[in-house]
């Protein structure tokens, strides 16, 4: 008898929006700068491989590419004001959030000029509104309520708390109390499931009951739900326009289920044997910057050359910091013990 | 000066209530703390006081408050979470130990965790083999926080109040068969250092150390010695981690002689640590071997009569000190 039930799942009901509408809101400058960014994430990632291969990098590395559209427009569409919170899988956030390509690359190789120093590594970024970086799964969901709690209890009116996991989180029991005591607290916390459909190399089907995610979980806790195609950036735009909004006027978190996949195993250790590569190979013809691409050549905002012109500055930007972290020096072992304690 | 006369539980509260008065960034929540007046009423009429954004009841979900708070406190807020027991705490331990305890370092200094986790601690009265824990050696192993154990009322506010203003987790462990013992301590606000033992009482015979409880006991055996024309000199950690070594050598090195009393286990225990400790600053001070008295290694049992058996007891620290002596 096989342990875990293979019935057919319950309907996604994806979130909806009028494409040209969004398309003629959000501009050509910033739809181009959209594009921009997912590229450097790319690239970020790409390199950050390569360099692992040198053996330049070490611990774990897990990347986002297949990702990016969901983080990218949701912080285009919210701002970096708000408090973020995310998994290991944290490059791409930190990028968008304003670290630099420098600082990234610098932690990677572990040098003194990294993100945090060379104390955290691949896992563990941080920036002035990004509290993680945390690599427990789940743990840090409580984090993230906790600073919807501060928004609250602050009346920060203007700002939210966003939180990025994995649908593998979902199994934990952090991720579950922290719902209830969102709803509980009415705290502006946006949780958001970036349902890749692994979790490391059990499929979410073997390791979660319900489907879609939070159009279940969520109204356990009395929460609106929304499911959303993660791998259209201008959907997840949209999505994430409209509910910052309702967040911000209702005080009620809300839990996104991105659907989404990624096109390297769980980590960089990982072949993905688990895998087939027919799955792979067909999750890959929904590249989200494929379908950006696309987007805007059909628009006429992009062509084929410009976007060959735009990738490339993106290529160089993050060889530039390949270069800043092979430069930078190590971090001096007399600092070892320092900084255990704030001041 | 002004004295008040007061138990522990009416000085955790004073603290409390002083620094959520003093601070608006002060909260308080746990399991029972604002309408229920706490568990143990250390919390009692501060609801009242200061309304349910201050004093905020949780549902029983120690993984998810405990990690909301860490998460309140890198974000601005100071707040104070009490376990109703500290066995409670493992359920949280991984907000604990992967979150509070790493998070100035891991973020390169970005964000610190101005938190107090406070309650009881070790056993009580026959709660049993779940509701005992001593825990202070299990968080000890780990950098990144500040362990305290009060053993009066007045270390207990003047420490607690150092605990809420330090900008670091603060791990406070309280025991509850001491809320109601009473003293003297004074009117006006105070505070005390952390890191710093008290010597309690002098002698020159031999060194007895210990925190919380258990000092009970080891002025007991001291009195019964005194008897016999031994001077036993005592000292209260206070704060357990870090460790005010300073004190401790300076009355080894007066006595020689030194015997341990921890009410948790012995395996990887405080007293194992502070016994090195003694052993590298002091070695050629001492005139005899360590002596150490610690709860018996078993699961807390139930029955009385196996309950006082298993946690350092007057008796089984006078065997000890007369092998030092």
């Amino acid at each position: 008898m096989a342990l875990v039930k293979m019935e057919p799942k319950g309907q996604i009901h994806f979130f909806s929006y009028d494409r040209q509408k969004i398309i003629e809101e959000i501009g050509k400058a910033q739809l181009l700068m959209l594009l921009d960014q997912m590229l450097l994430i790319r690239n970020l990632e790409v390199r950050g491989e390569a360099a692992y291969q040198q053996g330049k990098v070490g611990g774990f590395f897990h990347s986002y590419i297949g990702q990016e559209a969901i983080q990218t427009g949701c912080v285009a569409a919210a701002g970096k004001r708000h408090w973020y919170t995310a998994t290991y899988r944290c490059h791409g956030l930190a990028l968008l959030l304003g670290a630099t390509p420098e600082e990234i690359m610098a932690e990677l190789y572990g040098k003194e000029t990294g993100n945090v120093k060379g104390r955290g590594g691949s896992m563990h970024l941080f920036t002035d509104r990004m509290l993680g970086g945390l690599a427990i799964v789940g743990s840090h969901v409580p984090i993230a309520t906790g600073a919807g709690f501060s928004i609250k209890y602050l009346k920060q009116n203007d700002l939210a708390s966003f939180c990025f996991m994995g649908d593998g989180a979902i199994a934990q029991g952090a991720v579950h109390e922290s719902l209830n005591l969102a709803s509980l607290w009415n705290l502006p916390c946006i949780y958001v499931i970036e349902n890749n459909h692994w979790g490391m190399g059990t499929a979410v089907e073997r390791a979660i009951a319900v489907s879609p995610i939070a159009e279940h979980f969520a109204h356990s806790y009395e929460i609106d739900p929304y499911t959303v195609d993660g791998m259209d950036v201008l959907a997840c735009y949209a999505l994430f326009k409209e509910v910052l909004k309702k967040v911000l006027q209702t005080s009620r978190p809300v839990l996104i289920e991105a659907i989404t996949d990624r096109f390297r195993g769980h980590s960089i250790s990982d072949p993905g044997l688990y895998r087939s590569k027919e799955d792979l190979q067909k999750a890959m013809e929904r590249d989200p910057i494929e379908l950006f691409k696309k987007v805007l050549i059909e628009t006429r905002m992009l062509s084929e050359s410009e976007f060959e012109d735009r990738d490339c500055q993106q290529r160089e930007k993050v060889v530039a910091a390949m270069k800043f972290a092979e430069e930078s020096p190590w971090p001096n072992p007399v600092t070892l013990e320092e900084g255990v304690f704030a001041p | 000066m002004e004295w008040q006369n007061v138990d522990i539980r009416e000085a955790l509260r004073q603290a409390i209530d002083e620094e959520i008065a003093r601070d608006p960034h002060v909260l308080i929540l746990g399991e029972e703390v604002a309408k229920y007046n706490g568990a143990y009423k250390v919390t009692k009429g501060l609801l009242d006081k200061w309304g349910p954004m201050r004093v905020i009841d949780t549902p029983i979900s120690e993984n998810g408050f405990a990690g909301l708070a860490i998460g309140a406190a890198m974000t601005g807020l100071r707040p104070i979470v009490e376990f109703m027991s500290w066995n409670f705490s493992f359920v949280a331990a991984d907000q604990l130990i992967s979150n509070a305890a790493k998070m100035h370092y891991m973020s390169g200094g970005r964000y610190h965790v101005p938190i107090v986790f406070r309650g009881c601690n070790g056993a009580a009265a026959q709660v049993s083999c779940q509701h005992s824990h001593c825990v202070e050696a299990i968080y000890g192993n780990l950098p990144g926080w500040v362990i305290i154990s009060p053993s009066n009322a007045y270390d207990a506010k003047g420490l607690l109040k150092s605990a809420i203003r330090f900008n670091n987790p603060v791990l406070f462990l309280e025991n509850e068969l001491q809320y109601n013992d009473k003293m003297d301590i004074p009117s006006d606000e105070y505070t005390i250092e952390i890191g710093k033992a008290k010597v309690v009482q002098e002698g020159k015979h031999a060194t007895l150390i210990s925190y919380s409880r258990m000092l009970k006991f080891c002025t007991l055996a001291a009195k019964e010695l005194a008897k016999r024309g031994i001077e036993t000199e005592i000292i209260d950690l206070r704060t357990i981690k870090p460790l005010d070594i300073a004190t401790v050598a300076a009355s080894v090195r007066k006595t020689h002689r030194v015997v341990l009393v921890e009410e948790g286990h012995m395996y990887a225990g405080i007293s194992a640590e502070l016994g090195f400790q003694i052993m590298q600053h002091c070695f050629d001070s001492l005139d005899t071997p360590i002596e150490r008295v610690c709860q018996r290694e078993t699961p807390m049992p139930y029955s009385k009569v196996l309950e006082s058996e298993s946690i350092p007891n007057t008796e089984r620290i006078l065997a000890a000190l007369e092998k030092v002596l």
